[in-house]
C-alpha cells in the first residue's frame, strides 16, 4: 500500500494505492488519525487506485469516520468503484460514509 | 499442489498473498479470483492469529493450494481453539455508524466471496477449505 497526500484549496487529499489488509491497515490508521486529529479538518480519501480492502481496512475507516464526527472534521470518500465498491456494499458500508464520485467533487464538497 | 507454512504473525501474511499472486500468473487465473482469495485468506489468517491462541507464542499455520478443474482451493490448518466460521451469524449491516462493529464482517466477506467454505475439526486441528471457481 502506498499513501500519497496533497493539499488542494485547504482540503487534504489522501490517495491510497494498492491493498488495505491486516498488514497495511495500521499505517493508514496512523495517517488518518494524524490528519483528523485537529478540529475542523477536511479530508478527501481517494480510493480510485485501491485494489481491495479487507475487514481490517474497514475497521480503520469506521474509526476515522467516528473520529471525524467527534472532532467536527469532515471525511469524504471518492473513487469507490469496481471490486472496492462491491466490498463496501457487501459489508453494508456504503451508507456509513459520505461518498462522492471524483476527487474534484470531494474537494468541491468540502472547500 | 503447493504448500506454505507461516507462523501466527501478521508480518507473515504477505508471503501467502505473494504465493497466491504467483499461482495466478502460473495458471492464468482471473484477477478477481486472486483478489477474492487474498481477501478471504487475510480474514481467516487474522482470525487465527488474533483469536485461536490464548498466549502470545508463535504457532504454525499451514496452507495448501491446489488448482483443480476451474477451481482454486485453499486448505488452511491451525492447531488453535476450535473455531467454526460457518457458525458465526451474519453481521447487522444496517446499523448506523456509532453502533457499527466490524466484528463478523470478515467472515461475512469470506462466505460471500468464496463459492464453497468447508470446516472440519480434525483431532486437535481446525481445517478450513476455501474454494473459488473460475472460467478459463
Amino acid at each position: 500500500m502506498d499513501l500519497h497526500e496533497e493539499e488542494v484549496s485547504g482540503v487534504t487529499v489522501v490517495e491510497v494505492k494498492g491493498r488495505i489488509d491486516s498488514t497495511t491497515a495500521p499505517a493508514l490508521g496512523e495517517r488518518l488519525t494524524a490528519n483528523l486529529g485537529a478540529p475542523k479538518v477536511r479530508v478527501v480519501l481517494d480510493l480510485s487506485r485501491l485494489e481491495y480492502i479487507s475487514s481490517a481496512g474497514f475497521r480503520i475507516l469506521l474509526l476515522a469516520a467516528k473520529r471525524a464526527d467527534e472532532t467536527g472534521s469532515r471525511l469524504v470518500l471518492c473513487g469507490v468503484a469496481g471490486k472496492v465498491r462491491q466490498l463496501f456494499d457487501l459489508g453494508g458500508f456504503l451508507d456509513l460514509f459520505t461518498i462522492v464520485g471524483s476527487r474534484d467533487e470531494g474537494i468541491a464538497a468540502l472547500a | 499442489m503447493v504448500e506454505i507454512a507461516i507462523v501466527s504473525r501478521r508480518a507473515e501474511f504477505g508471503r501467502v498473498t505473494s504465493l497466491v499472486e504467483q499461482l495466478g500468473v502460473q495458471h492464468r487465473l482471473p484477477r478477481e479470483v486472486i483478489t477474492d482469495v487474498c481477501i478471504a485468506l487475510d480474514e481467516i489468517l487474522t482470525n487465527i492469529t488474533d483469536y485461536a491462541y490464548t498466549d502470545d507464542a508463535e504457532y504454525e499455520i499451514h496452507i495448501r493450494f491446489e488448482v483443480l478443474d476451474n477451481v482454486l482451493e485453499a486448505v488452511i490448518e491451525d492447531s488453535g481453539a476450535p473455531f467454526n466460521p460457518l457458525a458465526i451469524p451474519a453481521p447487522d449491516v444496517g446499523a448506523p455508524l456509532h453502533e457499527r462493529r466490524v466484528g463478523g464482517v470478515g467472515i461475512h466477506f469470506v462466505r460471500n466471496l468464496m463459492d464453497e467454505v468447508v470446516y472440519d475439526r480434525v483431532g486437535d486441528r481446525n481445517r478450513l477449505v476455501l474454494r473459488k471457481r473460475f472460467k478459463t
